[in-house]
C-alpha cells in the first residue's frame, strides 16, 4: 500500500470522484469487443439469480399460510396477506427485539468505530516497543472461531455481572479487530508531509490525529460504521448465549427461536426476516456508494 | 462524500440518541440477578400454549404468595441446554428451569440441582405415579418434581388412508395394528401414494432419538439390562426392531429427509401433507389443529410382542445454587399441586403425573376427542422402559445412538454392526 | 503515547479475547461437561482426535468447502467487477443487486436457503420435476447437501469479493489499457496481463478474509443441515459447536477448536510468506 493512494488521497478532499473519468476509458477498452447485449445479458441474468432468494423471501413472507409448499409451482402469492406479520407480532416481542438491535448495533458501532480509529492510528503512526507483534497478535484473533471462546467469554462476562445487559454483546464485539486492520491500512497511506508539517508546528500526536488525520478520514469511518452495524446487527451467536432473556434479544436470535419453535412455521420466519433484513437494506442502499469509494481508500485493494 | 458522510453520521447520532432512550432498560445491571429472596427466575422452552399456561399459573402463584415475583424467561428449545450449561458454569444460572426426564440425570448426578427432600415428605412422593418420581431422583434423592408426561400415538391424514382403501382405524388398545398389519397399511400406502408423498413419518429427529426405543420395547427386547449399564441391545429383539426400522427406508414408507439426524420433523411433514401417517406426541396436538388444513385423526402405536410408546415430558428443577431455595421449592410444588397440573395439561394437551389425576377426566382445550388415544397408549409403558429411559447415561447413550441409527439408515451400515456399535457405546459410556 | 491510543482496545482484547483463548486451551486438557469437576486428562483430547474418524471427516469437509467456495467466489468477482466496471446501461442497479446479500444476516440467508432446498416441495425440486428431471435429494445425500451449502455461501459472499475487486479495480490506471490494446493485445492477453497483477493486493487481502472466513464457516451450515446428513457437511467449527454445546465434551470440544485455530493461523502465516504483495500488511 504505498505511491498509488497517495495522489487520491491528496485530491480526495477537492474532487468529489476520482472514479469517473477512469471508468470512462475503461469501459472504451472493454466496450466494443465485449458485446454489449452479451455483457448486459450476463448482467441481467446474475442480478436475476442473486435476487431470487430475497423475492422468495417476500413471496413467502405475503404468502397464506403454507401456500407455498402445497403442489405445483407457484411464484408469486395468490393473495397478498399481512398475516404472517400479524402473527409474528402479535405473539412475539417483536418491537422490543427491534429496538434491542438498534440500541446494540448503534452503541457497538460507536464505539467500536472510536477504538479502531484510535488502534489503528497508533499502529500505523506512532512509534512505541513491541508494536509489531501486538499488530501481529491483533491480526490473529480474527483467526479466533467464536465457538472456541463462547464458554470462557461468558464466564467473565458472569464475573463482569454484565449477563442480560447489552454490555454483554457490545463490548466483546468492541474487542474486533478487522476494523483496526482497515484504519491501519488507511493510515499508512497519509502522506507523511501532512503530518511531519503539523509536528514542526508543534502539535502532538493528538492534535495531530484529531486534527489533521481525522478530517482526512471520512471515507475511512463510512466504511468502518457500515461495516460494524452490518457485523453487530446480523451476529448472533455470542448474543444468544449472552442475552437470555426473550426481552433482550436481538432480530436473529429471534428468528432463530421462531424456527426454535414446536412446528416451525415458515411464512412467520420469512415474515420476521424480512422485517430484519429490512433497516440494512436500506441504510445499505442510501450510503452504498461510500462502500466502493471507502474500500478504495482504504487501500483494500 | 464529505457531505454525505456528515449526513450519515448526523443520522446516526440521530436515531443513536433516540434508541438510547427507548431502550435503555438493557444498559442498566442485571435485571433479575440482584433480585432478593422474594424473586426468582424461571427458564424454559414452551410452545404456545405452553408459555400461556405457564403464565397463567405463575401469576396465580404470586397472587396467592403476596410479595414474590417468579420472571419468567421462553427460550428456544435448540439452545436451551447450552445456554443453562454456560450460565451454570458461570454460576448464573436461573433458579428454576424445565428439563425432560433424559438430561435430569446429566445435571443431578453432577449437583447441580437442589436436593428436594427437605420439601416433600414420603406422602406427598407417593402422590406421583412412582415411575415418574423415580425419573427425578437420583440415589434415591429427588432433584425435582415430574410436571407433565406425554406420549407418542399414530396421526392419520383421513383422505390419505381412504384413497388407499384405509377405512378402519383401531379404536381400542387391544385392536391396535401390529407390526404385519402396520406393514400392510404402508403397503397399501405406498401403492396410492405418488412418490413424493410418504406412508408415514416417525419422530426420532433430532432430539427425539431415544423415541426408536419404542420399536425395542415393542418387541420384548431391551436397551440395558436392569443394572442400566450392562448393554442388552445386541439381541435377536434388537436385530428384528432395527431390520424392522430400516426396512421403512428401504421401502421408501418414511420419507428420506426424516432420518434421525434431519431436522424434517414428523408433525411438518405431515402438516404440510407429505406423509399420511406421522407419530407425534401429544403436546403436538395444538400444533396440528392450528396447522392442518385436512381432516385427522389419531390411532395406537403398532404392537408386536408387547404395545410400548415414548416418555416424553418433563421435569421442573430448581438449581443448587438459587439464592431462593424455599421459594423455588415452594414454586416447584405449586406447579406439581392437582389444579395447577390439571390446568397445565388440560391447556397444553400434556399428560398428568399425579396418581390422583391419571383416571381423571381432564376436559383438554384441543382436540379432545383424540386425547383418550394418547391417555390409553400412556398404560403401554412399562417401569422397566421408564428405568432406561431416564437413566443418567441416557443422554449421552442417545447421542451414540442417533449416530448408530443414522448409519444404519441411510448410510448403509449393517444391523450387526450397528447394535455392536451401540453395544460398545453404552460400554464406554457407562464405565 | 502509542499505548495511549492502543489501551482500550488492547484491554477489552486482553478480557474478551486472549484470556478466553487461553481459558479454551486449558479446556483442552480436560474432560468436563461444563459444570461439576473437570478432570485432568493432559493430551488425551487431542490424542483421541487422531483416531476420530469424524473429526477427520469434518476437517476434509472443511477443506473441500473452502476449496469449493473460495475460488468461485473470487474468480465470480473478479468477473462480475470486470464486466461492471464497464460501460453498461443501469450498472449501478447491477452493482447494487449483487452486493445486496452481503447485508444479509448468515442466520436470515440460511433460513431462506432451507425452504428454497426443501427436498420435497422446495421451489427448487419443483422446478426440477416441473422440466422432467429428477428431484434433487438435498437433504437427504451428502453431496447434494454440501453442494446446497456452498452454492449459498457463494451467494452470500460474491458481492464481497466483487466490491473489493471494483475498489481494486479503480487504482489501475485506464492508460494501461491504451498502451496494451496499441501494441495489439487481445482482452484476454490484457486481462491477463494488466487486470490480474494490478489487483493482486486486493486478491491477496481476499484470498486470506475468504480463507478464514471457509474454515471458520458455521451460521450457515449450523441452521441448513446441522452437519447431515450423517456428518457429511460436518466441519470444524459445527463439530466443534456439537462437542462442547449439544453433546457436553467440552474438552473434546474446546481441542477441536483449539486445532481449527491453529490451523487458521498457520494458512494465513503461510499465505503472507508466500505473498509478493505482503508489504500491503506487514
Amino acid at each position: 500500500m504505498t505511491a498509488t493512494a497517495a495522489p487520491q488521497l491528496h485530491s480526495s478532499n477537492t474532487r468529489t470522484s476520482t472514479r469517473r473519468p477512469a471508468t470512462r476509458s475503461s469501459s472504451r477498452i472493454h466496450g466494443s469487443p465485449w458485446g454489449l447485449a452479451a455483457r448486459i445479458t450476463i448482467a441481467v441474468v446474475v442480478s436475476a439469480i442473486v435476487m431470487f432468494p430475497l423475492y422468495w423471501m417476500l413471496v413467502v413472507a405475503f404468502s397464506p399460510r403454507g401456500e407455498v409448499f402445497e403442489p405445483g409451482i407457484r411464484l408469486w402469492p395468490s393473495e397478498f396477506t399481512f398475516e404472517n406479520f400479524a402473527k409474528v407480532f402479535g405473539q412475539f416481542p417483536v418491537a422490543d427485539w427491534f429496538v434491542n438491535s438498534v440500541s446494540i448495533g448503534l452503541v457497538a458501532t460507536a464505539l467500536t468505530v472510536v477504538l479502531n480509529l484510535l488502534a489503528g492510528y497508533a499502529f500505523a503512526r506512532l512509534r512505541f516497543p513491541g508494536r509489531t507483534a501486538l499488530f501481529m497478535l491483533a491480526l490473529a484473533t480474527m483467526m479466533v472461531p467464536v465457538q472456541v471462546i463462547m464458554v470462557a467469554q461468558f464466564r467473565l462476562v458472569a464475573d463482569l455481572d454484565l449477563v442480560g445487559t447489552y454490555w454483554s454483546v457490545i463490548l466483546p464485539a468492541a474487542a474486533a479487530a478487522f476494523g483496526i486492520f482497515l484504519a491501519r491500512q488507511f493510515f499508512i497511506a497519509i502522506p507523511d508531509e501532512l503530518i511531519e508539517a503539523a509536528r514542526i508546528d508543534g502539535a502532538g500526536p493528538v492534535r495531530v490525529f484529531l486534527q489533521i488525520v481525522l478530517p482526512l478520514s471520512k471515507p475511512l469511518i463510512a466504511v468502518l460504521i457500515l461495516l460494524t452495524l452490518m457485523g453487530s446487527w446480523n451476529d448472533f451467536a455470542w448474543p444468544l448465549i449472552a442475552l437470555k432473556d426473550p426481552d433482550l434479544f436481538t432480530l436473529p436470535i429471534g428468528l432463530l427461536y421462531l424456527k426454535g419453535q414446536t412446528t416451525p412455521d415458515y411464512n412467520a420466519i420469512m415474515a420476521l426476516a424480512l422485517i430484519s433484513v429490512l433497516p440494512m437494506v436500506v441504510l445499505f442502499l442510501a450510503f452504498q456508494r461510500y462502500f466502493v469509494q471507502g474500500f478504495a481508500r482504504t487501500g483494500i485493494r | 462524500m464529505t457531505h454525505s458522510t456528515k449526513r450519515l453520521l448526523g443520522a446516526t447520532a440521530l436515531v443513536m440518541s433516540s434508541a438510547m432512550l427507548a431502550g435503555c432498560a438493557g444498559f442498566g445491571g442485571p435485571s433479575s440477578e440482584e433480585a432478593g429472596p422474594d424473586s426468582i427466575t424461571f427458564t424454559t422452552w414452551a410452545s404456545e400454549s405452553e408459555e400461556a399456561a405457564f403464565r397463567a399459573l405463575i401469576a396465580e402463584f404470586e397472587a396467592a404468595n403476596e410479595g414474590s415475583t417468579v420472571e419468567l424467561n421462553v427460550v428456544p428449545y435448540d439452545q436451551m441446554f447450552s445456554g443453562i450449561d454456560a450460565q451454570l458454569s458461570a454460576g448464573d444460572a436461573p433458579d428454576i428451569f424445565r428439563v425432560d426426564y433424559g438430561n435430569l440425570g446429566v445435571y443431578s448426578s453432577q449437583n447441580q440441582l437442589l436436593d428436594l427432600s427437605p420439601y416433600f415428605s414420603d406422602e406427598e412422593a407417593a402422590a406421583f405415579v412412582p415411575a415418574m418420581w423415580e425419573a427425578v431422583s437420583y440415589e434415591g434423592v429427588p432433584y425435582g418434581v415430574p410436571h407433565q408426561t406425554d406420549v407418542s400415538a399414530l396421526l392419520l391424514n383421513v383422505q390419505m388412508l381412504a384413497d388407499a382403501g384405509i377405512t378402519d382405524i383401531p379404536d381400542t388398545p387391544e385392536e391396535a395394528w401390529t407390526w404385519d398389519e402396520f406393514a400392510e397399511v404402508s403397503e397399501a400406502l405406498r401403492a396410492s401414494l405418488p412418490a413424493d408423498k410418504y406412508p408415514f413419518v416417525y419422530n426420532w429427529q433430532l432430539g427425539g432419538t431415544s423415541r426408536w426405543l419404542s420399536w425395542l420395547f415393542q418387541t420384548g427386547g431391551s436397551l440395558v439390562e436392569d443394572d442400566l449399564v450392562t448393554p442388552a441391545i445386541d439381541s435377536p429383539e434388537g436385530a428384528r426392531a432395527l431390520d424392522f426400522t430400516k426396512s421403512f427406508f428401504e421401502n421408501e414408507w418414511v420419507p428420506p429427509t426424516s432420518s434421525v439426524k434431519s431436522s424434517g420433523y414428523a408433525d411438518s411433514v405431515f402438516a404440510e401433507q407429505t406423509a399420511a401417517m406421522a407419530f407425534v406426541g401429544s403436546f403436538l396436538v395444538p400444533d396440528m389443529e392450528y396447522f392442518n388444513e385436512f381432516e385427522w385423526t389419531a390411532t395406537f402405536m403398532p404392537v408386536d410382542e408387547r404395545g410400548a410408546t415414548d416418555l416424553g415430558g418433563n421435569a421442573l428443577v430448581a438449581t443448587a445454587e438459587s439464592d431462593s431455595p424455599d421459594l423455588a421449592a415452594e414454586f416447584l410444588k405449586f406447579m406439581v399441586s392437582e389444579d395447577a397440573m390439571a390446568s397445565f395439561c388440560e391447556q397444553t394437551n400434556e399428560l398428568p403425573t399425579l396418581i390422583s389425576l391419571a383416571d381423571a377426566d381432564l376436559e383438554f382445550v384441543t382436540r379432545p376427542d383424540l386425547m383418550p388415544i394418547f391417555v390409553q397408549q400412556a398404560a403401554a409403558i412399562e417401569p422397566s422402559d421408564v428405568r432406561q429411559l431416564t437413566s443418567p447415561y441416557m443422554a449421552a447413550i442417545a447421542v451414540a445412538l442417533q449416530d448408530q441409527l443414522e448409519l444404519a439408515f441411510v448410510g448403509g451400515q449393517s444391523t450387526e454392526d450397528t447394535l455392536a456399535n451401540i453395544s460398545a457405546a453404552i460400554e464406554e459410556v457407562t464405565q | 503515547m502509542g499505548y495511549a491510543f492502543l489501551g482500550p482496545n488492547l484491554l477489552l482484547m486482553t478480557v474478551f479475547l486472549f484470556a478466553p483463548i487461553v481459558w479454551a486451551m486449558q479446556l483442552s486438557l480436560q474432560e468436563t461437561i461444563g459444570f461439576g469437576d473437570p478432570e485432568w486428562v493432559g493430551l488425551d483430547n487431542y490424542v483421541r482426535l487422531l483416531t476420530d474418524p469424524v473429526f477427520w471427516q469434518s476437517f476434509g469437509n472443511t477443506i473441500i468447502y473452502t476449496i469449493l467456495t473460495v475460488p468461485l467466489q473470487m474468480a465470480g468477482g473478479l468477473g462480475l467487477a470486470v464486466l461492471l466496471n464497464s460501460v453498461l446501461p443501469a450498472r449501478g442497479v447491477f452493482r447494487t443487486m449483487i452486493v445486496l446479500p452481503m447485508v444479509i444476516s448468515g442466520v436470515a440467508s440460511a433460513m431462506i436457503a432451507v425452504i428454497i432446498f426443501y427436498q420435497s416441495n422446495g421451489i427448487i425440486n419443483k422446478v426440477l420435476v416441473e422440466i422432467g428431471l429428477d428431484p434433487v435429494e438435498w437433504q437427504s445425500a451428502g453431496a447434494p447437501a454440501m453442494a446446497s451449502v456452498v452454492i449459498t455461501a457463494i451467494w452470500l459472499r460474491l458481492g464481497f469479493n466483487m466490491i473489493i475487486y471494483l475498489a481494486g479495480l479503480q487504482g489501475v490506471s485506464p492508460e494501461l489499457y491504451e498502451a496494451a490494446r496499441l501494441d495489439g493485445a487481445s482482452r484476454w492477453q490484457q486481462f491477463r496481463a494488466i487486470t490480474v497483477p494490478l489487483v493482486g493486493p486486493s486478491t491477496f487481502f481476499l484470498l486470506i478474509m475468504n480463507i478464514i472466513a471457509s474454515f471458520q464457516v458455521f451460521d450457515l451450515i449450523f441452521v441448513m443441515t446441522g452437519g447431515g446428513p450423517g456428518y457429511s457437511t460436518s466441519v470444524l467449527g459445527t463439530y466443534a459447536y456439537r462437542n462442547a454445546f449439544q453433546i457436553r465434551e467440552q474438552g473434546y470440544g474446546a481441542a477441536i477448536g483449539v486445532v481449527l485455530l491453529v490451523v487458521t493461523l498457520l494458512l494465513t502465516y503461510i499465505q503472507w510468506r508466500t505473498s509478493r504483495t505482503r508489504d500491503l500488511v506487514g
